[in-house]
């Protein structure tokens, strides 16, 4: 029987939470599984919204403002949710039969199944990339805007096609110039990722709130998820930072 | 003498604003054709619409017989071919001056790299920049910049080179270092369009020189014309006033 006696005293990490470490460590992988994918997810669309906001036609940069907009007025939350129950829709509406019960795994050092990768999971990846990708555009964006159209007359007088000019004269330039206002995306992404536990991911702060109902160790077990989210965005800061000043222009 | 560019009867609106009413003129292998006249004049857009920056409204542009404006015309190839040299030299900010000038054999003409870089160092060699090939252009002076800029043109080996006030923007210490490049490539042969109001120049190489005023060519004449003895009272009045400004630093 517990003993619930001293609570409110200082309570070791002996013990009581360490048996949990794995599956907390299991969580913050899945935790930093949404974060990356969705960040690189979000950089791929990111990048090419910019391009077509920037250089498309009318029509290619109508696409891309509409879109940015539609994602960007609306909460990450409810993309998750709608992105999750495309298939359950389409299954229910008789258009298809998908399969949602699939998952991939690892088994872990305890012989116990370590879910990798299941449709909540990939449905939460998705939305966060489609919802980061609208932010990210708008920061490359500013950045592409920001290079002289002289450099670019520059490109197109001597022979450069569009693409050519895009591809070696603005992101050489743009995407550096995009890193100082893009690691704020890479920096809050990971906090966003909690949108997850909505769709039933059993990730980091999911993992958390079960450790608290087992433990009641609250005030603890928070503030280490607190700290494991702070290490983790001040070590992609610290990187970004790295980053941009190796990649500095000379004289700029 | 074959006639490397034809322009004829070019027309350029700007909104509202009439900026080109009917341009024509040509110019034959070797020539040096300087432009000048008042600001607003049109021609720095007359320049602009022979590469086709902004293409004309009305009027064509024949580069060795091939016009600009054929709609089964290869327009980025065409462009390779005539080089063009500006106010804000419009170097790419991200290349050391090497890769300035290798960028366009390289990405536009297929050159292979080992020649491309052949080509750059006799070009940078011809604008005595030899010891900056290493350098951003954020890291030297304007009229390096400039003379980089005319080593880039001349690396894509044109037709036809546009210099759209090459001097304008330079303090005047450094105009007469451009200048001599100017006058060196003149004096070799290369095939020169010139808007500008160094008269010394103008006097020195121009094969023929059109005075612009309002959007038309209000006369034409060789230098020795136009400095002895030139037709309108328009033009008198405006060599005059650059006799004022400009008489003590003419260079020879």
């Amino acid at each position: 029987m517990t003993d619930f006696g001293d609570m409110h005293g200082f309570i070791p990490l002996q013990g009581g939470l360490w048996s949990y470490l794995d599956e907390l460590g299991q969580s913050f992988l899945i935790t930093l599984e949404l974060y990356i994918v969705g960040l690189v997810i979000g950089f791929a669309l990111g990048l090419t919204f910019a391009i077509m906001r920037q250089f498309g036609g009318r029509f290619l940069s109508k696409i891309a403002v509409g879109y940015i907009e539609i994602i960007r007025g609306t909460p990450l939350i409810t993309q998750v949710l709608i992105i999750y129950a495309i298939p359950v829709f389409i299954n229910a509406a008789g258009i298809a039969n998908l399969q949602l019960d699939w998952y991939l795994y690892y088994i872990d050092s305890q012989g116990r199944i370590a879910i990798t990768l299941n449709w909540s999971i990939l449905a939460s990846m998705l939305g966060l990339g489609i919802n980061s990708a609208a932010y990210q555009a708008e920061y490359m964006r500013g950045a592409f805007a920001s290079i002289t159209t002289g450099q670019l007359q520059a490109a197109t007088s001597i022979g450069m096609t569009r693409m050519q000019s895009i591809r070696h004269v603005v992101l050489p330039q743009g995407l550096r110039r995009a890193i100082p206002a893009w690691s704020n995306e890479a920096a809050y992404l990971p906090k966003y990722t909690v949108v997850a536990i909505w769709v039933g991911v059993m990730e980091f702060l999911n993992m958390a709130k079960t450790v608290v109902a087992q433990t009641f160790l609250s005030v603890e077990v928070y503030l280490i998820v607190a700290f494991c989210f702070f290490a983790l965005i001040t070590f992609v800061s610290r990187l970004l930072d790295y980053v941009h000043k190796k990649t500095k222009i000379p004289g700029v | 003498m074959s006639i490397v560019l034809d322009v004829r009867d070019v027309w350029k609106a700007y909104g509202d604003l009439q900026v080109l009413k009917g341009v024509t003129f040509d110019v034959g292998e070797t020539e040096v054709k300087v432009v000048f006249g008042p600001s607003g004049s049109g021609k720095s857009t007359l320049l602009r619409c022979i590469n086709m920056l902004d293409p004309p409204d009305k009027g064509e542009v024949f580069l060795r017989g091939q016009s600009l404006m054929a709609k089964d015309a290869n327009l980025n190839m065409l462009r390779a071919r005539i080089g063009m040299v500006f106010q804000q030299f419009n170097l790419f900010s991200h290349l050391k001056a090497l890769d300035n000038v290798t960028i366009g054999p390289m990405k536009v003409l297929g050159v292979e790299k080992e020649e491309a870089i052949e080509r750059a160092h006799i070009a940078i060699d011809q604008v005595h920049m030899t010891e900056w090939i290493e350098h951003y252009p954020a890291q030297l002076s304007g009229g390096q910049q400039q003379r980089i800029g005319i080593a880039r043109a001349l690396a894509m080996d044109p037709d036809v080179i546009l210099f759209d006030e090459p001097t304008s923007a330079l303090d005047p210490e450094l105009i007469g270092e451009v200048l001599q490049v100017m006058l060196d490539i003149a004096k070799a042969g290369t095939t020169m369009i010139v808007v500008t109001h160094e008269m010394g120049f103008a006097r020195a190489v121009a094969s023929e020189m059109y005075f612009m005023d309002k959007g038309v060519i209000v006369e034409k004449g060789t230098p020795k014309h136009f400095f002895t003895n030139p037709e309108h009272e328009r033009v008198r009045q405006f060599l005059l006033r650059l006799e004022v400004l400009y008489g003590g630093h003419d260079q020879e």
